[in-house]
């Protein structure tokens, strides 16, 4: 009975990502023919030679963007997550241990802004960027993904130094260090998880985004990878084959991320979350 | 919490966190407190993107334009347009049928997890893959499997002789608007049933025996020591459900695109194919406001339910 839930689980939770494998390394043929074999008849990579440049095909001016907006989306990503974790964790850190004037009330704006439809700052941005010529960058990009990320950054930071003693950085001080070498030298050190927790949510936030870049960064060549891939599915008569190719190789790097990191990840969500 | 030390310690500690916590702060008032400033500025003006004259703000060269102001205008408008008001019902729809489904699947998976059983380590990774996906992913995946042409699930059901032809599970609005939900519910669930993990594993295991000594059920234990214990759990994923319920936007774009008519229109996507198709910024952001308010209301729950939280953490 209890295997029986957990077959269950394990179908819902995984079947739809295997058949998005599935499919992806199949023929459309294939996919359309009644009735369904669950195993595909004959396997094919040609789908992701489509997408990658190595096959022609009749869509392959949409298919060609995929690469280099995966390389954008890796950019903007890691520049996202190191700016969160050099500013989230400092700020993370000040929360978790030091009373300071304003400290309430600027945790709970930072709690705000967290639970802030990102969508409503888009025609700002909109505007700001285009007055400021960041529109179509992939800079414009990095602001406006601070805007999301940054507060969730400081919230799983503030939680994970919570859980490292308070006597480490005071017997830093006794030892001599000053208040910034106890942060940098001795508790940052020991923070691994920690930062490993944040910078990957920040990541995986950051390569699965859609509807921001969609907007603001509308030029061929300067958008990220959900947009294309989202462009790919809205071009008539591409096979669905070669569209989950697509998607398959654009969750691909998010969920080994999430999966290489999963423990630390559940630690650093469920302690933020928890929290508050 | 560095209680003791001198009036002149404390001084410098509370500069010291200052200095720490400052870049952020800057950093969210540029990102977020300024835009977000603009764009209710927006929605009282009359926005148009084309038009370069008017009133703006100079300095070093950059040009902000403000528009013309209109007052409520834009407001007014939206108010006066039955299809924000059939939106408006649909995304409270939409978010109650969400925010049930995430609790309960949720929590049913948590239950199932919780279990002691081989491989629960790997199982509860699996909860991660949802959730980890771009939902742009995880519209494509599900147009896989409720496709009219060749979804599994129509494959399924046509091989074990349930149907003759296969469903057209997006033609229909009503039928649409709750495929979303499922999808949705899909992606987010594994979050909750997190959450709910986290709890569980807080709670004596002692309790459970002794119930069960006592001659508790399952469904007894969990009525009297599981669900009470998880309450703040619960609660805290009632909001967050709630929130991200009425901020889904990016699965109506690769499933519905707020069709078929305007069946699976929602506030959300309402103002965003307001401002970004027909670029009305002007009513765009004020219905985006609108959303933002009721966001801000369910916040309000939830920065109460905190507010307790830290004051009985002392």
């Amino acid at each position: 009975m209890l295997y029986g839930l957990v077959a269950m689980v394990t179908l819902w939770l995984a079947g739809p990502f295997v058949w998005l494998f599935v499919t992806s390394v199949s023929y459309q043929k294939h996919l359309m023919a009644r009735p369904l074999s669950f195993i595909p008849p004959e396997i094919t990579l040609d789908n992701y030679r489509m997408i990658t440049g190595l096959m022609r095909f009749h869509a392959e001016g949409q298919a060609a963007k995929i690469l280099p907006s995966m390389w954008n989306t890796l950019v903007v990503a890691a520049v996202v997550s190191a700016v969160n974790l050099v500013l989230g964790t400092t700020a993370g850190y000040a929360y978790a241990r030091f009373r300071f004037p304003l400290k309430m009330f600027s945790l709970f704006a930072l709690l705000f802004t967290r639970m802030l439809p990102t969508v409503v700052l888009v025609p700002a941005f909109f505007v700001i960027f285009r007055a400021f010529g960041l529109q179509n960058t992939l800079t414009g990009l990095v602001i406006a993904y601070c805007s999301f990320t940054l507060p969730f950054t400081v919230w799983i930071m503030k939680a994970y130094f919570e859980t490292v003693p308070a006597d480490l950085d005071k017997s830093a001080l006794v030892d001599g260090c000053n208040r910034f070498q106890a942060y940098y030298k001795i508790v940052l050190p020991v923070s691994g998880p920690g930062l490993v927790a944040g910078g990957a949510f920040t990541f995986m936030l950051c390569w699965n985004e859609f509807v921001v870049a969609q907007v603001l960064n509308t030029k061929p060549g300067t958008t990220t990878l959900p947009p294309v891939i989202a462009g790919m599915n809205g071009q008539i008569n591409v096979d669905y084959s070669v569209i989950a190719a697509s998607g398959f190789l654009g969750a691909l790097p998010a969920v080994l991320l999430v999966l290489i990191f999963q423990k630390y990840m559940v630690q650093g969500l469920t302690a933020g979350s928890v929290k508050g | 919490m560095f209680r003791s030390g001198a009036g002149g310690l404390r001084l410098t500690e509370a500069g010291f966190a200052w200095l720490l916590a400052l870049p952020v702060l800057i950093g969210i008032g540029l990102v977020v407190v300024v835009p977000l400033a603009y764009s209710l500025w927006l929605s009282f003006t009359d926005v148009n993107l084309l038009r370069a004259a008017g009133p703006a703000l100079e300095a070093f060269g950059i040009r902000l334009p403000l528009y013309r102001w209109v007052g409520l205008k834009n407001y007014l408008q939206v108010f006066d347009d039955p299809l924000y008001w059939s939106s408006l019902w649909r995304t409270l729809y939409f978010v109650g049928a969400f925010v049930a489904e995430a609790t309960v699947v949720g929590m049913a998976m948590a239950l199932v997890l919780n279990e002691r059983f081989h491989g629960r380590a790997v199982m509860r990774s699996l909860l991660l893959v949802p959730w980890s996906l771009s939902r742009i992913v995880v519209g494509l995946l599900w147009v896989g499997i409720l496709d009219f042409e060749f979804g599994a699930l129509n494959g399924l059901l046509h091989r074990a002789g349930l149907i003759d032809s296969y469903i057209a599970f997006f033609k229909n609005g009503f039928s649409a608007l709750n495929v979303l939900v499922s999808v949705y519910m899909w992606n987010q669930a594994p979050f909750a049933t997190l959450l709910f993990l986290a709890g569980m594993q807080s709670i004596s295991e002692d309790l459970y025996t002794a119930a069960e000594v006592d001659g508790a059920g399952y469904w007894q234990r969990f009525h009297h020591i599981t669900l009470p214990a998880l309450r703040p759990i619960l609660f805290l994923v009632l909001v967050l459900c709630t929130v991200n319920g009425f901020l889904m936007l990016d699965l109506i774009y690769i499933l519905t695109m707020g069709g078929p008519a305007y069946d699976t229109t929602t506030i959300s996507w309402l103002g965003f194919q307001t401002s970004f198709k027909f670029f009305k910024f002007g009513p765009g952001t004020a219905i985006l406001y609108t959303l933002t308010a009721l966001c801000l209301l369910v916040t309000l729950i939830y920065h109460r339910l905190i507010l307790a939280r830290f004051e009985a953490e002392g």
